[in-house]
Order: C-alpha cells, then sequence, then structure tokens
C-alpha cells in the first residue's frame, strides 16, 4: 500500500493516542502467523524483498520448518481509517493516521513465557480461535494472562472456510458454532474478569469479533456488512449491526424485523446473519467451487469485486482467494476493529499502571506511566532480549511507559533484585542505539518516545532477561513478569568433550538470556542443569545450546522430574534445636499450609512485597488466618516469596526482633534443600513456637542462629509426616472416536486422569482433558500417535502439584522409592536423616 | 543462663568424646613386635646419626596410647638425648606440627602415623607409619584380575602407589606384579616412599625432592596417561590421588575388605563437586583465608600471594586462623562468603562441607574461581601448594595481557552465576582505600595501620566494634571494681622467667 519512510514513521510514534499495541494470541495452529501474513503483506510500513512470503514472522529456520511460531515477533503496520469511522473510536485520536505494532506469539504451551512477555508491552490482544476447534486450552490460558495484565481482547473467528469447503455446513449449523465459540471465549472471559479493565466480553453486534480465513486472507466484521446495507437501506449503521447477530430476523414479505424465527402465518424466517452475511459468501463459494463461471460476474458485480484480466482465468480456490481477499480484505476489516476497539498507550496506561508499577501511585514515574508522557521521566520495561547476528549481543526488547529513550542517553538499568536506594541490581549506562524491531529487520532510529516498542542496543550485558530502565533516581521497579508455565523439565548437560567446559558455560548464558523462562543453572553435584517448560521447548532450547549458543557437541542426561516436599500434618510435638554453641535454643512447629494459599502465593497474589496488614486482612478474611499471627509472617521462601511461610508465634521473646534476619536466611535454606530429599519445599508453615536467646550479641550472630533455625525447620518436617508433591501437566488431546481407544489405555498406562471428555458438535473429534503426572509425560507424545495411526496430539501444560499418597518415611512405599532414587542422584546419603539429626534434647 | 551454660561447659569437658578409632591390636603388640612395627632401632640410629640432642615424637589421637612404650623403648636405646611427646596437634595430625616442636626446642621430629608427607621447612624429619598387615600374594592376585577385566593397551605405564602405612611392602607387591600373568608389556613403576629423607626446604630446594609424595601427579602433563595402582584403604590420600590424576584409570586394592576395584569413575565426580563449589566461590564477595597450617613449607609465599590476587580482583578478604576447622567456628563470621583453606593436601578438602556454612575452598580452586569467566577450569587440580604458587604466577601473567583490553569499557558488567541462573553484580572493595595507601598493601593490613581514624571513619568497622566485639559469656559491667595492673611473669610454657629476671 503505502512505502512509508523511517521518518514518517517516526512521526507517527509521537501520537501516542493513534498507536495500538497489541498481541496475537491463540491456540497452537489456530493461523496465527498465517494471519498476520495477510496483514502485513498489506499494510506493512517497510517495504520488503519478499512481501508475501508466507510466515513472514517466523524468523528461524525451524520455525518453518515444523510450522510453529517459537519465538514472539513485532512487526509496525500502517493504517489510515476514513473520516467516518473515527467517530466510532471511543478515545482520544489525532488525525485519522494510526501505527500498529503487531507482536505475533507461539501458540504451542511450551512456549507460554514468549506470550507473556509479548503481552506486557501490548495493550490489546487479537485472540485467534478456530472455527472449527474451538476455545482450546492454551487460548484459554493466554486469555487468562492477558486479562491479569489487563490487556482488552478482541476475537478474531479463524478458518470459517474450513466449515464451508470441508465440513459443508449449513448457514444455520455455522452460525451456531460460531456462536458457540464466541459463548465460549466470554465463559473465559468472564472467569477472570478484572475489576479495572471492565466489561471486555466480546460481541459481534459491537464490532468486537471478526470472522475469516487467514489462509485466503479475508475476514469481516459485522460492521463492514453493515456499512454495506446502510448504504443500501438507508439505515443507521449502528442499529444494522445490532440486527445482524442474535436472534433477528427480517421478514422480507413485510419488510419488517422481528425476534422469533417464524412470521405471523408459523412460516420459518431466516436469521438476518444468514441472510445478509452469509448467504453472499456462500454464494460466492458454491458459484466458484461448482465452477459456476456463468453465475459468477452478477454475484461479483453486486459485490462490487472488480477482477483484473488474469485472475479471471483462475480455478477453484485460487480464484475463490483472490475473490473473497477483494470482497472482504483481511487487513482493513481487522485494523479496523483493532484502531476503533483497542486502548491507544494513553488510553490503556491511565488503567495498567497500578498493575505495572512498584511504586506508589503518585510519584513522578507513576505519574508519566499514567500520562504516557513523553516528557516525564524515563521508564521502560524490557521483556526479553532478541539475539543479534552479532554472536552473544542481544537487543533488549520492551516498552517504553514515559518518557523518550535517545541514542547515547545514560540510564539507570535495574534488574529484578533492584530495590529503590540500594545499589544492588542497578546500572547506570547509556544506551548505544534505539532500534525499531520489524519481524527479522531492524531500522535504527534517533529516539522513542512513550507509547512505542523499541529495540535498545548496549544494555544486554546488564540484564539477563527483562528489567526497568530509568532516569528517575527514585523510580522503582516495573512488576515482573508471572508465568502461566514452570520449568518442571529437567536435565543435565555436559560438554562431550572436556576442554568445552567454558564454551558450555557461556553458551548456558546466552540460553537463559535468550529466552525468558528457561532456567541454567548448577547442582550441589556439579552437574548444569537445563530446566524447561516442556519436552518441546526442552528438545528446541538443547538444539540451540548446541548449535548456537554454545556451538559443541554435549551430552545430555535422562529427564529429571522435580519434585517438591511438604508436611501433611501438624509436627507431633514441637521440635528443638540448639545452636552449636548451645547457647540458643529454638522451638518451632511445622503444619501445611493451605493449598489455596500456597497456589496464591505462588502465583503472586499474595506477596512478601505486600503490606503486611493489608495481607494480613486478606488471609483472615479468605483463609482463615488469626489477624495477629497474619501479621507476624516473617519470612516467605525459597528465595524470599516461595510457598512457605514462618510464622513468629512466640511470646515476649527479648532479642527477638535481632534473630530475624537470621530465621528468613535460615528459612531460605531450609526450603529450598528440603529435610527428604533436598528438593524445595512447598505449602508450609513454620511456627516459630519460642526461642532462648543468650544474652551476649556476639553469641547470637547469624552463625550460631541461622543453622540452629535450619535444624529446627527440617525437624519440625520430620515431625509433621513429611510428604512429596509431584507436578502434573494438564494434557488436552484432540482426536477422533476411532481413536479414542488408543487415548485411554496410552493414559491409564502412565497413571493419567480424565476429567473432561466433550464432543465438537458437528464433528466426529473428541477434546479429551486430563491429568498427567510430569515423571510420566516423557515420551507420551510419541507413544500416543503411535497408537492412534498419527490422529491425536497432546497439549501439555503444567497444572498443579499433587500430593503423592504415602510419606518417605514409611519403608517400602513409592514416595521413599522417589526419594531414595533424587537422593542417589545427588550422592547424598541413602537414608533420610533420622530425626536425632535435627532434633535437640533439651 | 549464664551459670547453666558455665555448668554445661563443665560437664560437656568431661564427657566430650574424641573419635578415636583406637587401633587396639597395638596395645597387645608383644615387645617384639613393638620393636619392629615402629621401627624403634631405625629411629635410634637416625637420631644418634644426627646427633639430635632433643628430639619430639609426635603421635597423632589414635597412637598415643602407645607412646609411652615407644618413649621407654627409645630412651632405652639412646641414653643422654632427651625425648618429648607431643599430642593434639593444632591443626592436621597428618601433618609435622614444627611449632609445637620448637616449643621444646627440640633439633628434630619423629612423626608417628598417617602422614601426609607435606614438605616441612625447619626441622628434620622422620615418619614412622607403622607397618599394617598385608597379604601379598592375594593383593597382586586381586590387582593383576581387575586390571585384566578393563583395555589398557594404549597405557604400557603402570604406576604402583599406595598408602603409607602399607609402603613397607609396595616393593615386593611391584616385584610380584612384574611376574603376574596379564601384565606383560606393561613398565611397572614403583615410587618408593622414603621414610628417612630429612626433608627441609633447603635441602629439596637444592636437589629434586628425594621423596615423591603420594599425591604428586606421577607423569607431567605432557606424557601419555598411565594406570595407577594403588594399595590401601579408602581414605583421603585416595580421593586426593583420583582428583589429581583424572586422566589416569585407577585401580585400587584395599587389605582391610580384601578387595580390589576400579575407582575412576568416582574421580568425575569428586571433582565435579569441587566445579560446583567453585562457582559458589566465584560469586563471593568476602573471603577468609584460613589458615591451616604453620608446617608446611611455603605456606606463607601462598598466603601473601593469595592476598594480592584477592586485592586484584578488588574483593574484601580476612586472614583468619582457627585451628582445627569445625562448624562452630566458622560459623561465628557471618560475613565471609568463602573460606580458603591454606592447609596440608590431604587437610585441604574439606569433606562434609555440606556442614559449613559458607564453602571452603583450596586456593587453586580461588585461582580459578577468579579467572575470567567459563575460563580456568580444565579438570586439571592441583593441591600441592609449590605447584598452585608457580601455576598461579604463569598462568597470572599470561592472563593479563589479553584480560587488560576487552574488560576495560565495563568493569562492573555483571556476570552469570550458575549457582543461582542469574546475572549477579560483584561488590567492589578497596577502590578507597587503595588510593589512599601505596599500591599493593593489602586492605587489611591498611585498617591496623591507620588504627583509630580509619575505623572510625568507616560505617562496617563501626557495626563490628559495636556488634562483634567478644565481652565475655558474663558481663559484669559497672559491678566488679577494676583491678590493678601487675608485672606478670614472662616467657613461654616451657620455662617461665620470674618477674624480676629478665628473660
Amino acid at each position: 500500500m503505502v512505502n512509508f519512510t523511517i521518518d514518517q514513521l517516526r512521526g507517527l510514534m509521537d501520537k501516542s493516542t493513534n498507536i495500538r499495541n497489541m498481541s496475537v494470541i491463540a491456540h497452537v495452529d489456530h493461523g496465527k502467523s498465517t494471519l498476520i501474513d495477510s496483514l502485513i503483506s498489506k499494510a506493512q510500513i517497510i517495504a520488503i524483498a519478499k512481501a508475501g512470503e508466507t510466515r513472514w514472522m517466523d524468523t528461524r529456520p525451524d520455525e518453518k520448518e515444523r510450522g510453529i511460531t517459537i519465538k514472539s515477533t513485532a512487526v509496525s503496520v500502517f493504517f489510515g481509517i476514513d473520516k467516518d469511522s473515527i467517530a466510532e473510536v471511543k478515545q482520544k485520536t489525532d488525525g485519522t493516521n494510526f501505527l500498529i505494532n503487531l507482536i505475533d506469539s507461539p501458540g504451542h504451551v511450551d512456549f507460554s513465557s514468549e506470550v507473556t512477555a509479548a503481552l506486557r508491552v501490548t495493550d490489546g490482544a487479537l485472540v485467534v480461535v478456530d472455527c472449527i476447534e474451538g476455545v482450546c486450552v492454551q487460548t484459554d490460558t493466554v486469555l487468562r494472562q492477558a486479562l491479569s495484565e489487563k490487556i482488552k481482547p478482541v476475537v478474531v473467528i479463524n478458518k470459517v472456510d474450513r466449515a464451508l469447503l470441508e465440513l459443508k455446513m449449513s448457514k444455520e449449523d455455522l452460525y451456531q458454532t460460531l456462536l458457540r465459540t464466541i459463548e465460549s471465549v466470554n465463559v473465559t472471559i468472564s472467569t477472570y474478569n478484572d475489576a479495572v479493565l471492565g466489561d471486555v466480553q466480546v460481541a459481534p453486534e459491537q464490532g468486537t469479533v471478526a470472522f475469516g480465513a487467514g489462509l485466503h486472507g479475508w475476514a469481516f466484521t459485522l460492521r463492514q456488512f453493515a456499512t454495506r446495507y446502510a448504504q443500501k437501506f438507508g439505515v443507521d449503521r449502528a442499529k444494522m449491526m445490532t440486527k445482524l447477530w442474535g436472534d433477528n430476523y427480517f421478514n422480507p414479505a413485510t419488510k419488517k424485523w422481528a425476534t422469533t424465527p417464524t412470521d405471523a402465518d408459523s412460516k420459518p424466517l431466516e436469521r438476518a446473519f444468514n441472510v445478509f452475511v452469509l448467504d453472499p459468501i456462500y454464494r460466492v463459494f458454491s458459484a466458484i467451487m461448482k465452477d459456476d463461471k456463468a453465475s459468477l460476474p452478477s454475484i461479483l458485480s453486486k459485490l462490487d469485486v472488480v477482477l483484473a484480466r488474469d485472475e479471471m482465468d483462475l480455478q477453484g480456490k485460487d480464484l475463490l482467494k483472490v475473490v473473497m481477499r477483494k470482497f472482504l480484505p483481511a487487513a482493513d476489516a481487522l485494523l479496523e476493529m483493532i484502531v476503533i476497539h483497542l486502548p491507544s498507550p494513553s488510553t490503556a496506561q491511565q488503567y495498567r499502571v497500578e498493575t505495572l508499577y512498584e511504586g506508589p501511585m503518585d510519584d513522578e514515574s507513576a505519574v508519566g506511566i499514567r500520562n504516557c508522557d513523553p516528557n516525564g521521566p524515563l521508564v521502560v520495561y524490557i521483556s526479553k532480549m532478541v539475539p543479534t547476528s552479532d554472536r552473544g549481543r542481544f537487543f533488549a526488547f520492551g516498552r517504553v511507559f514515559s518518557g523518550t529513550v535517545r541514542a547515547g542517553q545514560k540510564v539507570r538499568i535495574q534488574g529484578p533484585d533492584y530495590v529503590p536506594g540500594k545499589k544492588t541490581d542497578l546500572f547506570v549506562k547509556s544506551v548505544q542505539r534505539t532500534v525499531l524491531m520489524m519481524g527479522r529487520s531492524v531500522e535504527a532510529i534517533e529516539d522513542c518516545p512513550a507509547g512505542n516498542i523499541v529495540g535498545l542496543v548496549g544494555i544486554d550485558q546488564f540484564l539477563l532477561k527483562s528489567g526497568t530502565l530509568t532516569t528517575s533516581e527514585t523510580a522503582h521497579n516495573m512488576k515482573v513478569m508471572r508465568f502461566s508455565v514452570s520449568p518442571v523439565v529437567q536435565v543435565s548437560v555436559e560438554a562431550k568433550n572436556g576442554a568445552d567446559l567454558p564454551k558450555l558455560v557461556e553458551g548456558l548464558k546466552r540460553l537463559s538470556k535468550s529466552d525468558p523462562c528457561v532456567q541454567a543453572s548448577i547442582s550441589e553435584t556439579g552437574e548444569h542443569i537445563v530446566a524447561c517448560a516442556g519436552e518441546l521447548h526442552l528438545e528446541i532450547c538443547l538444539k540451540d545450546l548446541e548449535e548456537d549458543h554454545a556451538g559443541i557437541p554435549l551430552k545430555v542426561s535422562a529427564p529429571i522430574v522435580p519434585y517438591r516436599e511438604t508436611v501433611m500434618a501438624e509436627s507431633s510435638i514441637v521440635a528443638l534445636a540448639k545452636s552449636q554453641n548451645k547457647h540458643n535454643r529454638i522451638w518451632m512447629k511445622a503444619q501445611p499450609l493451605d493449598e489455596q494459599l500456597t497456589s496464591a502465593i505462588e502465583e503472586g497474589r499474595i506477596s512478601p512485597r505486600d503490606d503486611f496488614k493489608a495481607r494480613a486482612r486478606v488471609l483472615s478474611d479468605e483463609y482463615g488466618w488469626d489477624v495477629t499471627e497474619a501479621r507476624k509472617i516473617w519470612a516467605f521462601g525459597p528465595d524470599m516469596a516461595g510457598p512457605n511461610v514462618m510464622v513468629d508465634v512466640t511470646k515476649g521473646v527479648q532479642y527477638l526482633h535481632e534473630i530475624k534476619d537470621s530465621c528468613m536466611a535460615a528459612l531460605q535454606w531450609a526450603t529450598k534443600e528440603g529435610v527428604c530429599a533436598e528438593e524445595n519445599v512447598r505449602g508450609v508453615r513454620y511456627n516459630l513456637i519460642d526461642v532462648g536467646l543468650f544474652s551476649d550479641a556476639i553469641h547470637r550472630g547469624g552463625g550460631q542462629v541461622i543453622p540452629a533455625v535450619r535444624r529446627a525447620c527440617h525437624a519440625s518436617c520430620l515431625l509433621a509426616t513429611p510428604g512429596l508433591q509431584e507436578p502434573v501437566f494438564l494434557v488436552e488431546i484432540q482426536c477422533p472416536d476411532s481413536a479414542m481407544g488408543g487415548v485411554y489405555s496410552c493414559l491409564n498406562k502412565r497413571r493419567g486422569q480424565v476429567f473432561s471428555e466433550e464432543q465438537r458438535p458437528g464433528t466426529p473429534m473428541f477434546t479429551i482433558k486430563a491429568y498427567l503426572p510430569v515423571a510420566e509425560s516423557l515420551g507420551f507424545k510419541g507413544e500416543l500417535r503411535a497408537h492412534t495411526a498419527d490422529q491425536a496430539f497432546p497439549q501439555m501444560v503444567f497444572d498443579h502439584w499433587e500430593p503423592m499418597n504415602g510419606s518417605p518415611l514409611e519403608k517400602g512405599s513409592k514416595v521413599e522409592e522417589i526419594v531414595t532414587k533424587i537422593r542417589t542422584r545427588k550422592g547424598l546419603k541413602l537414608e533420610i536423616p533420622p530425626l536425632e539429626t535435627y532434633y535437640d534434647k533439651l | 543462663m549464664a551459670d547453666s551454660t558455665f555448668s554445661t561447659q563443665a560437664e560437656n569437658a568431661i564427657q566430650l568424646s574424641l573419635n578415636v578409632l583406637q587401633d587396639t591390636a597395638l596395645a597387645h603388640l608383644s615387645f617384639a613386635d613393638l620393636l619392629d612395627h615402629f621401627e624403634i632401632d631405625s629411629t635410634v640410629n637416625w637420631i644418634l646419626e644426627g646427633d639430635f640432642q632433643r628430639t619430639a615424637l609426635q603421635f597423632p589421637d589414635e597412637l598415643l596410647h602407645v607412646s609411652v612404650r615407644i618413649f621407654r623403648a627409645l630412651k632405652a636405646k639412646i641414653g643422654e638425648k632427651e625425648l618429648y611427646v607431643l599430642a593434639d596437634t593444632s591443626y592436621g595430625s597428618c601433618c609435622v606440627d614444627e611449632v609445637a616442636a620448637q616449643h621444646v626446642d627440640a633439633n628434630a621430629v619423629v612423626h608417628y602415623g598417617h602422614a601426609c608427607m607435606s614438605q616441612t621447612s625447619r626441622l628434620p624429619v622422620k615418619y614412622v607409619f607403622g607397618k599394617k598387615p598385608i597379604v601379598i600374594p592375594h593383593c597382586v592376585h586381586q590387582l593383576a584380575s581387575v586390571f585384566a577385566s578393563g583395555n589398557h593397551d594404549d597405557r604400557p605405564t603402570i604406576v604402583l602407589k599406595s598408602d603409607v602405612s602399607y609402603a613397607h611392602a609396595s616393593a615386593q607387591v611391584a616385584e610380584q606384579l612384574r611376574q603376574a600373568s596379564g601384565l606383560e608389556g606393561h613398565t611397572i613403576i614403583h615410587e618408593a616412599i622414603c621414610t628417612n629423607p630429612s626433608r627441609t626446604l633447603l635441602e629439596t630446594s637444592v636437589g629434586p625432592s628425594s621423596a615423591p609424595s603420594s599425591e604428586e601427579a606421577p607423569t607431567s602433563d605432557a606424557a601419555p596417561p598411565v594406570v595407577i595402582l594403588y594399595v590401601g584403604p579408602e581414605s583421603v590420600t585416595l580421593t586426593n590421588l583420583l582428583m589429581i590424576n583424572s586422566t589416569c584409570t585407577i585401580y585400587s586394592y584395599s587389605p582391610i575388605s580384601r578387595t580390589a576395584r576400579l575407582e575412576s569413575p568416582q574421580a568425575n565426580r569428586i571433582l565435579m563437586k569441587r566445579y560446583a563449589t567453585v562457582q559458589k566461590a566465584r560469586d563471593s564477595d568476602v573471603f577468609g583465608i584460613l589458615v591451616g597450617t604453620l608446617g608446611v613449607a611455603s605456606y606463607l609465599p601462598l598466603i601473601s600471594h593469595l592476598r594480592s590476587i584477592l586485592t586484584n580482583a578488588k574483593k574484601k578478604f580476612y586472614t583468619v586462623s582457627v585451628g582445627k576447622l569445625n562448624p562452630a567456628k566458622l560459623a561465628n563470621f557471618m560475613e565471609i562468603d568463602c573460606w580458603i583453606l591454606v592447609a596440608c593436601p590431604e587437610g585441604s578438602l574439606v569433606d562434609n562441607s555440606k556442614d559449613f556454612f559458607k564453602p571452603i575452598v583450596t586456593p587453586y580452586e580461588l585461582h580459578l574461581a577468579l579467572a575470567k569467566e567459563g575460563q580456568g577450569w580444565t579438570g586439571k587440580y592441583i593441591l600441592d601448594f609449590e605447584k598452585v604458587l608457580s601455576a598461579i604466577t604463569s598462568e597470572g601473567v599470561s592472563e593479563d595481557q589479553p584480560g587488560d583490553g576487552s574488560d576495560h569499557e565495563d568493569e562492573d558488567r555483571p556476570h552469570f552465576s550458575l549457582v543461582t541462573g542469574k546475572y549477579r553484580q560483584a561488590k567492589k572493595y578497596g577502590d578507597e582505600e587503595l588510593a589512599a595507601s601505596e599500591n599493593g598493601t593489602p586492605g587489611a593490613v591498611v585498617l591496623r595501620n591507620k588504627d583509630g581514624s580509619l575505623i572510625s571513619n568507616s560505617a562496617a568497622a563501626m557495626y563490628l566494634q559495636n556488634e562483634r566485639t567478644y565481652k565475655g559469656l558474663e558481663t559484669r559491667t559497672g559491678q566488679d571494681e577494676p583491678g590493678v595492673l601487675e608485672q606478670g611473669r614472662s616467657g613461654i610454657a616451657w620455662t617461665y622467667g620470674e618477674a624480676d629476671e629478665p628473660c
């Protein structure tokens, strides 16, 4: 369309009201990348040599090979809206030209973290739903994430052509299918609705739902048809739109609208949607697919579609594509929907500031964010790192929320551990260059004002994965992103050639930089551990590590499944531990933490950063805690934020405050390496019942108290029926009914529990949902395909931690066997240390 | 509370059980056996030949119960010359406690029991290991059969090593191994441990080390890997041997369990554990140099070298001497992130490091940890001080040149910590202090030299002075009358001079 220069583009970036930052999210294979192809082939700003090439947003060779998106990619699109439509944009605008920053995100559950990183820098989301498959597990997950980030969704129902061509649905069936799909999207939206965001349920009659076929490059909202008919019938467009959906019937005889499917004479009426919207489409389809060349010209002229001479000679689907593209161009419909219904940065940041910014809502940074002020103090959130062509260097990819970032500017780089007023995780460095990320290419720009998405050069060495850039000395951090997936699949890697170790270490660093979710670390036993969200993720990460980041042959161990240690009852007696100098005594009890509270802590709904009074209120209201006790939560652990708490329930102990730091440190230690298998602890409340401290300060220093408290924690756990929790995947399998038997036998063999089985109406396809322990999931995909003749594909996403039956202390139990295995792997003594190791006699 | 503290302590002192495995067999040795087992005759000859007027006999805890019999046996034969029994060494009992020997102004030391064979710096030493029983044919048979189970055609050289207490039999084992079947075509090198070395620093610096210690790598780096046969039970010596020679195939025969096995797979595991510890050291900002020996040669140059590389790396460090290590002692120094233990090879690797709150590394590991990111760790491992020193100095020089260029622009760049999987920003110490004083002086010395003024300026020092000063178990501030200072006795424990007579 228009080939903009960078300067013109830069001009658009200044108008924050005319920018739309949005991510495209969906379940895997619902057609995101293809849909985006149809958008950018038409309206992309910078001319690209290979315009129209498929899967333009997939920048990696393996993405094309596998046909899935692995990394999220950004691209900017220009869109000019016509004058009379601008009135429908219910927010401030400035002119009719809009800049739309699109981020394509991966649909496979294993790469959900990429979606999270994309959502953070955008304000709206285009949710793509497959017309046939409907709302799937990942649709649900990403939608939930979007809502929790306060991101407004609009929906496009994709692959409508399949309903016509493959399933040969009748118009009414198709309407019902669409209706159901929209309803199920709305169910998800209302479940996770956010008060601040308001009601964001989608409805076709409001224009927030589009229908289309990405592969064919056509799509429409009811607005297109309403405009068309409004002109024709001379009625109001808005009124027309409401009539085109739902139980509205047009009686051609009386020229009247009705809300019942029958007229006065009980003759059936046709639904308005079917008559006015679907009918033209069905006609085009049937005319072309039945090769009815005779009727085509009249249909085309009715639809105002003019074909070029060479296009007339096309046949079948190719002709269909051309016609439909001219009739209902996808780019126009979708971009119009985006511009009208999704918020601009200046609108969105007003309500998003509270969820985005950690500091007080009235400091200069918060004000700058709220107003999306290009002259305010700089606040940039870096959400991920994008590898550059220069090996080992990265672009810091993020969004300017306030101020303007310039090349050469000195900025404060605040890592995730930065605490205002302290120097930890803080660097003051200058930005070398600012660039626009355009799919696989980058364009240098001089500066970038608030509301835009930007890539920065020169700060990648100071941030691992994400962080905040500011110029204000008082600025707090932007909230860290919470990922919906956990790295539950681990392997240990080592270099085949011992001399390559330095390269491996460097490679691990680059790997953990380039992916928001992957974790690389070293275990006590000296093994390099790579932790990923799922098998596919792991496969991609290891491939990257071997071929790119480290560039050395690797030896990879069998997958290691992490477990969590917990307790299943309250400690039978009070555990006592003494410090090594025997002068200090710690009395402690452990008890299980409510599962709901545990997950609330894990999801960050209850966090150590909350105000303790507000937190105590929530704990007492929702989880039945005693308010005074709830106020005395000393620490969370491990890593200061984990799902275990230490509560001070002592009465009148002298010097108690002095050992608080020591107790916190001990809790981190004790919960990081649990007593049974040195796995993380989960869901334990440690009650500090009493302490006896020596009067001279030097004898109750951390060196004495920390080990003692740790021992008390361990002893209290051993006394409280220790247990183990294993990670469990939620598996969603879509398969035809003929393959059901194979699916069930595979699941049963692997301790899977089916909890839902639904048939997609009108299709032989079943959706089976089940819980499957991660330990059993390795190789599940392959086995399932083998048992169902390649007809069933599972999607697995970490769901929860499941308590296992039995206790590690019971001899011969399955749990004990697992613990023994873990201990062997870690090179520990095979037996769980007896109580006497940690429990001291008075 | 204070009272109960004192009473428990008293009880503890009485009930304190030392974990000593007494070799009860030795207690019932006949006099003739005793002479043989403890090499009384050769010891006597050694003392007489050296004409040592005063000789110290150093016993480890587990041999203390035979010390009297040995003393009498020796005393009966040497006549006039004096003998002293030394016990409860300040550091590991495998080392020669020269400081204790100097307390009695001894001219020589006879060291009994297990020894690490570290070079000593001051006194002539005779080692008496005790001759533990071993069935040589069985040993040879077992070693030969376990050796035959592997394929060693590319490694023609076999080195036979043994625990010091089996050294007496090693020559015979080597001789019989040469004739054993399955070992044809292999050269067997037998390294005898010289039990009468008089190894002082002076002598060894002139000629090559007369007694190859059991830890030394048998071959230089360039030489092809060899097979090592080790005679002795599982011990620190074997662990060290495994770590230092991780490229060699090692078989061991334990005379106690009377079995032979392949040890090499373990070596990698042990090394990887150390590697993990090195990663922790890399993440540390404040180091404690633990002085774990006063006898091993060149410990002082090593410590000063450690100080200088820590200063260069802008790390803070303290030098601490606590005698024998235990977690409680080290836990009192909360500020320290990582300990560097300067001790004899056998004492350097602290086994149950899990109990200690902070990691403990060896000097060589520190050198690796301070090397540039990802560099250094090659699987090579050095424990011997001399070699560590030469390795550090040689590698340090070669590394400096390229390091200067690339690191110049972003000195405060965070490094990727493998322990946490995150970026970590190292704290920089010593910038200001160095600017104030002349270059190269370790920070700790500056603090001491400038006494009051500097301490009062530093918030950290103020904190330490207020919070971490030992005030005694029972503080009775203001309750007791101040005492009058009196002139006490002077001298050392051996002879106190009277107050009025000058010492």
